[in-house]
């Protein structure tokens, strides 16, 4: 994550002012700001695109995420799908209470509150050549990220895994940005098959300076091995259930690493993958289900 | 006050072995290599957590506070930031005592530093039970969590009961010969408050807890958190928390107080220690100051007392008594 220029200095006196590490970034983005709904865009039977304008820049990193407030009902954590000049786009899956909430009740015009960008980011290396490995609803942020790759002169390769076709949401958004190859286990798409599968095949033949990837834990884990085994440099984007947002609640932490989900991710170079007891807590714990 | 050190003051100090400061104190028979604290609630659930501030530097942990039965917590928001300070319910999230207890076992077979087991309950056999468990587990301490303000049956609801409170002391105080902190909250700040306390067997103090607080969004026309009430910590309760451990020190100077709420930087640390306090816990510092700040605090304090002729951290402790 950078902290940018024109955040606020928090100022300090006294003499401990000399030890301190200032993250001015945090004092900013841990406030509400307020949005309206610009427009709401069905992308599959439960997948819809919200389109928010903020009254304040926010500047998200690709992988970043905000703290979306419905007063009243909850608040989720969600990855920006887009970001330009404080307009920002979200994909929305109906999973739980919060969810079902928005897609039933908030429209154009609506008022939300939203915190963030929280957490770090996606590393760019600009000029490389570049793999984006997406699977189902968890394809999102690579959306950002492309984007972002293809404006510092990234060659990107981006494969986008479904479940079924009828699942397929934001296809021609990426092969606008880029190449991009679909899979989909009913076969009804160009690879029949995972992603994890059509990456496999991919790797074999080219090479690629980094694999960014975001999805299920169970594919992130295998797109790690596969990575691993070739010596290629992965990010992943991994999900736990986010409190607090902050990194004070200790909700978010993957196990024995103690990192949390929340402030030292939600990106995290690969390898971690590799060292996880906890995998998928996410999906065994039955209060994912207030999202 | 002591003359300050100068630059050559400091070089002639880097080369003598002997006059470095020493920042370890003891908490009853805890023996903490400096005295910060992680305050219990913030991060402490898991192993992973314990061992990454244990490597941030912190002197001793507090766990999360353990109840019998896992709990869930509230659903979002949980936390708040006020800009002046913090307001939270997260509502006792813990993954209760058989869950953390392997947790906690696992924890001390790494970490070397002091493991304090925050211990809540709703009754007098809930807090003996979760105790108990605790120091199977190998806790070094028990903290008894009789001040959270947010979640009904538990915390304050317990603590403004003073009678009960007591028996609750007596208790868990006979379990075992681990040190037995008190978190108490503002309302106990009340000279035979705490002297029925400490009568009832308490080796240590831990103060403040948050208070209980609201924050409402007038945009939406509603409360923040979705528990409505919630917890105040932060910068703007630290001169609540001063007057309470200068209060409790100049009553009871042998009781060791752990002072928590509102330390942010070295300065807020070394204004407790003046005040009373010979620990400090850190907690929601981390929102803006992240793991490092247990580090910088403890270098604070260490320039500090270089800087002024301290050499022993005890000698702070409770200063302004004795002015």
């Amino acid at each position: 994550m950078t902290n940018t220029k024109d955040d606020k200095p928090f100022t300090e006196t006294g003499i401990s002012g000399k030890f301190m590490r200032i993250e001015p970034s945090y004092t900013m983005r841990s406030r509400y700001i307020i949005g309206e709904v610009h427009k709401v865009r069905r992308l599959t039977q439960k997948v819809r695109e919200y389109i928010i304008v903020l009254k304040e820049e926010i500047d998200p990193d690709p992988g970043q995420f905000a703290m979306l407030w419905v007063p009243g009902v909850g608040e989720i954590p969600l990855s920006f799908a887009d970001y330009t000049s404080k307009t920002v786009k979200f994909v929305i899956s109906r999973v739980g209470a919060v969810t079902t909430y928005i897609h039933q009740n908030i429209g154009e015009g609506s008022k939300i509150l939203l915190r963030g960008p929280l957490g770090k980011g996606f590393t760019i290396y600009p000029s490389r050549n570049c793999l984006l490995v997406g699977g189902g609803y968890g394809l999102a942020p690579l959306h950002y990220l492309a984007k972002k790759l293809s404006t510092k002169g990234c060659r990107l390769k981006i494969l986008l895994g479904f479940k079924n076709s009828t699942d397929i949401f934001y296809v021609d958004e990426f092969r606008s940005i880029s190449n991009t190859f679909i899979s989909s286990e009913d076969g009804e798409e160009e690879f029949r098959g995972t992603v994890v599968e059509l990456m496999k095949n991919i790797l074999e033949e080219e090479s690629f300076a980094i694999v960014y990837a975001c999805g299920r834990e169970e594919m992130l884990v295998k797109i790690a091995r596969e990575c691993a085994a070739r010596n290629v440099k992965l990010e992943v984007s991994l999900e736990r259930i986010i409190k607090c947002g902050l990194g004070v609640c200790g909700s978010c932490s993957i196990e024995p690493l103690g990192l949390r989900v929340c402030r030292d991710g939600p990106v995290f170079d690969g390898g971690i993958l590799l060292r996880l007891e906890d995998l998928s807590r996410r999906s065994n714990e039955k209060i994912c289900m207030n999202h | 006050m002591h003359e300050p050190l100068t630059d050559a003051d400091d070089e002639c100090v880097s080369n003598d072995k002997n006059s470095l400061p020493d920042l370890t104190i003891f908490i009853s028979d805890l023996f903490l290599r400096n005295p910060t604290v992680l305050a219990s609630g913030i991060l402490g659930g898991s192993y992973g957590q314990l061992k990454r501030v244990e490597e941030a530097g912190a002197g001793a942990l507090t766990t999360k506070t353990i109840t019998k039965d896992p709990r869930t917590g509230y659903i979002n928001p949980v936390f708040v930031d006020l800009g002046y300070g913090y307001l939270n319910a997260i509502g006792l999230r813990n993954p209760g005592v058989e869950q953390f207890s392997i947790e906690l076992s696992k924890a001390k077979k790494d970490i070397m530093i002091p493991i304090i087991a925050s211990v809540g309950g709703t009754s007098i056999e809930e807090f003996t039970y979760v105790a108990e468990k605790m120091v199977e587990s190998g806790s070094d301490a028990i903290e008894l969590n009789l001040s959270c303000p947010h979640v009904g049956g538990y915390g304050l609801d317990i603590g403004s009961d003073v009678k009960l409170t007591k028996e609750i002391i007596k208790e868990v105080k006979s379990i075992s010969d681990k040190p037995l902190l008190v978190k108490i909250s503002l309302f106990h700040s009340n000279k035979d408050i705490i002297e029925k306390f400490i009568s009832a067997g308490l080796n240590g103090i831990t103060a403040i807890n948050t208070l209980k607080a609201l924050a409402i969004d007038i945009n939406s026309l509603s409360p923040v958190l979705s528990n409505i009430l919630g917890g105040l910590s932060g910068p703007c309760i630290k001169p609540v928390t001063l007057a309470v451990i200068y209060e409790i020190y100049r009553e009871f100077p042998d009781i060791p107080i752990i002072g928590v709420g509102g330390v942010e930087k070295a300065e807020d640390a070394i204004e407790m220690i003046l005040a009373g306090a010979s620990a400090v816990g850190i907690g929601s510092a981390i929102v803006r100051r992240d793991l490092e700040v247990f580090t910088e605090v403890t270098r604070g304090i260490e320039r500090f007392m270089l800087e002024n002729g301290f050499k022993s951290i005890k000698e702070l402790i409770g200063y302004i008594h004795r002015r």
